[in-house]
């Protein structure tokens, strides 16, 4: 019973603290620390993409060996999410009063779960990747504490369309798509940029998948018989390889042009070989093979070996963490959320160690950068590229 | 000692004095709980809640009645869509919480017809189709998925000046006690000894009086109206639902809760839930490595506890009745 009482004493006596604590300074924040939370799919059927949280969490142990921000070390906290959207909500409450921000939620149901936790905690969240819309379509002082840089699909696969008929003369172009907010949101692009170039270009065909399939060769049959002479793709990685060899197989080779996520030249060339010579695809970034990519990334390696052969997505995720340090750098020494916030709307015309198209956020705008561009996988043999376009200046969603 | 003289005693929830003690202790600690945790906890708490209320659904027809099912996501994404439309039409919190349970359960009487016919791994696979069915369906149907980007759901408002996190804490344990004792209720009323029944010998069971179309189809309706008011209320805590959220992995993760919490039990669901939503809560940190704690945590639980942590319950209780005679 006496421990008992003591043990409720101690209970007490340690909320007291830690609740004086929280006055006194903003969460997550001691003289010598900022505590940067992170929530990712490390596990599940989106665990690759977990790799930018990995790469985020790299890039802050590189600015600690640079001696940290104003004296502060970097403490990142990174939890599992499983791309599960109740998971990673749970674990955002768990954080939100005890880190000072999130980088990089990652997901579109994931952000669609948490975007009203983050707004009433006002916790600062740094490039969440997902749908732009889960945000633009809320009340714009929701949005106050998110810092987002991420393509609109639908922007992109207008694009892709005006891509193909304007470099190799496309006249009718099909559409293979996931069945789902992505491939969708892509299916609505190249009906816009269809429908800018009425008369000259026609959709041929729209052809769908589900992640669960694996059996394509009716998918690239039904793309054959469209007549199309190019084709877009908004499909995973496995999809649009296994896709493209089924059409291999009936010896129907269109013109490619595929969406970002399919941007990671090693691995398409790895699962396609000379199948992939030829084919335009967009990035968001700067990739592997670029001087200020492989800068990055061997300082990336140092840090986390894990990474090799994941250096695409790395680049993704250290871009996040160096908005963050930068926010850091551009608050000062007395750190608030809101001081950070006003620092993070202060961001204009900023290129993360040159990984991306200049940011620029700002009290009316959110959603920094849309930023695309457009390159040409050349030869398997010696992964080579060619980049096309410079990044596209698309507008801010919100 | 522990003498049972009356069918009512035996039926009574709770016989003896330490019981009742220990029940309303219980009950105390979960009033309190808002108030000493951190709302995080007080929110995985609320998570647990309503996982209990699901899994105790499908305990009644996998554990009691011995239909493998695993349907659960489709009636988990029935339940919550309907609880999403409901809402959106400006039907209050409980009305549209029963209306999500009765789509939830006449999808049940639909799936539970082939039951009548097919048995053990057979209808497994044909309750797997008619998951793998409602996800299609609403994939390609925007009209029920509420679009390209799902269905959002307004937040419970907070009521007696609690915050949203303890209002919605106390709401779903309301939910869950409430459901929990008609469950108990159900179990051991001519119901439940007619499900157990079927469970062991249908042909016996059939024999004895049991209808077996009547009760077949009432174990898949009522443990789809508890799925689906699980489907709701999840929809409700995330404020936002879209197909992909109820996936083939949901159902065995409902179908896990209940073989760890323990088959045939009401308290082991209970546990199960804790289990599946408290494992990889607790080693998120452990980042890539959470699948196999997870995976490992299920093997060992099996392998020293056949009868799950329900069986854990049991022995522990025993050692204390028995004290100090082993």
């Amino acid at each position: 019973m006496k421990l008992g009482i003591l043990g409720i004493t101690l209970l007490v006596a340690a909320l007291g603290a830690t609740s004086t604590l929280a006055q006194s300074k903003a969460p997550g924040v001691t003289d010598t620390e900022v505590t940067i939370g992170i929530t990712t799919p490390l596990s599940g059927p989106a665990a690759a993409w977990g790799t930018t949280a990995l790469a985020a969490e790299a890039w802050s142990k590189h600015v600690n060996e640079q001696g940290g921000v104003h004296g502060r070390k970097i403490k990142v906290v990174m939890k599992d999410d499983g791309y599960n959207p109740g998971r990673a909500l749970a674990n955002v409450n768990e954080m939100k009063d005890s880190v000072f921000a999130l980088v990089g939620l990652l997901g579109t149901a994931v952000l669609n779960a948490n975007k009203d936790t983050i707004a009433d905690a006002k916790l600062p969240t740094i490039w969440p990747y997902g749908n732009p819309e889960v945000f633009a379509k809320q009340p714009k002082e929701k949005n106050r504490t998110v810092f987002m840089v991420y393509p609109d699909y639908t922007d992109e696969g207008d694009f892709l369309v005006q891509q193909a008929a304007k470099l190799t003369g496309a006249k009718k172009v099909a559409v293979f798509y996931q069945n789902d907010d992505y491939g969708k949101g892509g299916l609505d692009g190249v009906k816009r940029g269809v429908a800018k170039l009425a008369g000259s270009m026609a959709l041929a065909g729209e052809v769908a998948y589900e992640v669960a399939d694996r059996e394509l060769s009716t998918h690239a049959l039904k793309i054959k018989e469209s007549g199309a002479d190019s084709i877009i793709i908004y499909a995973t990685v496995t999809h649009c390889a296994g896709l493209i060899k089924e059409m291999a197989k009936v010896g129907y080779r269109p013109k490619i042009f595929a969406s970002f996520p399919l941007g990671d030249r090693h691995t398409m060339f790895r699962l396609l070989g000379e199948l992939w010579e030829g084919a335009y695809y967009n990035v968001t970034g700067a990739v592997p093979g670029e001087p200020e990519g492989d800068r990055i990334i061997d300082i990336l390696l140092k840090q986390e070996p894990k990474l090799k052969g994941r250096e695409s997505f790395a680049l993704t995720g250290a871009a996040a963490m160096m908005a963050a340090v930068e926010g850091l750098k551009r608050a000062g020494k007395n750190l608030t959320r809101e001081g950070f916030i006003e620092a993070m709307e202060s961001i204009r015309g900023w290129s993360p160690e040159k990984l991306t198209a200049p940011v620029t956020w700002g009290p009316n705008r959110h959603h920094g950068g849309n930023p695309i561009r457009m390159m040409q996988a050349m030869k398997a043999a010696d992964t080579s590229f060619k980049t096309v376009t410079d990044y596209q200046p698309f507008p801010a969603h919100f | 000692m522990d003498l049972v003289e009356s069918y009512a005693q035996d039926l009574g929830f709770a016989r003896k004095r330490i019981t009742r003690a220990l029940l309303a202790l219980l009950l105390m600690a979960l009033l309190a709980f808002p108030w000493v945790a951190p709302d995080y906890m007080v929110f995985i708490a609320t998570l647990v809640a309503l996982f209990s209320i699901g899994v105790i659904g499908q305990n009644l027809l996998i554990g009691y009645t011995g239909q493998i099912s695993f349907g659960q996501a489709g009636f988990l994404a029935i339940g919550a869509f309907s609880f999403g439309h409901l809402s959106i039409w400006g039907a209050p919190f409980l009305l549209a919480l029963a209306g999500a349970g009765l789509m939830a359960a006449l999808a049940g009487v639909i799936v539970g017809f082939p039951s009548l016919r097919l048995k053990g791994p057979y209808l497994s696979i044909a309750t797997l189709g008619f998951g793998v069915a409602v996800y299609q369906i609403f994939v390609n149907s925007e009209v029920l998925s509420g679009g390209r980007s799902g269905l959002a759901i307004a937040k419970l408002k907070p009521m007696f000046g609690l915050s949203s996190v303890r209002y919605e804490y106390f709401v779903y344990m309301l939910l869950l006690a409430g459901f929990t004792w008609v469950s108990y209720n159900i179990v051991s009323s001519f119901v439940g000894r007619a499900f157990v029944a079927i469970r062991d010998s249908d042909i016996a069971a059939e024999v004895n009086g049991v209808n077996l179309t009547r009760y077949k189809l009432l174990a898949f309706a009522l443990s789809s109206f508890y799925t689906g008011v699980h489907g709701a209320l999840y929809a409700q805590v995330l404020g936002h639902i879209e197909p992909q959220i109820f996936n083939i992995l949901e159902s065995i993760t409902l179908f896990a809760a209940v073989i760890v919490g323990g088959v045939a039990s009401i308290e082991g669901s209970i546990l199960g839930a804790a289990f599946v939503i408290l494992v990889p809560k607790v080693f998120a940190d452990f980042r890539e490595m959470v699948p196999v704690v997870y995976g490992l945590g299920i093997i060992i639980v099996l392998m020293f506890q056949p009868l799950g942590l329900y069986g854990l319950w049991l022995k522990t209780r025993l050692y204390f009745q028995l004290w100090p005679f082993r």
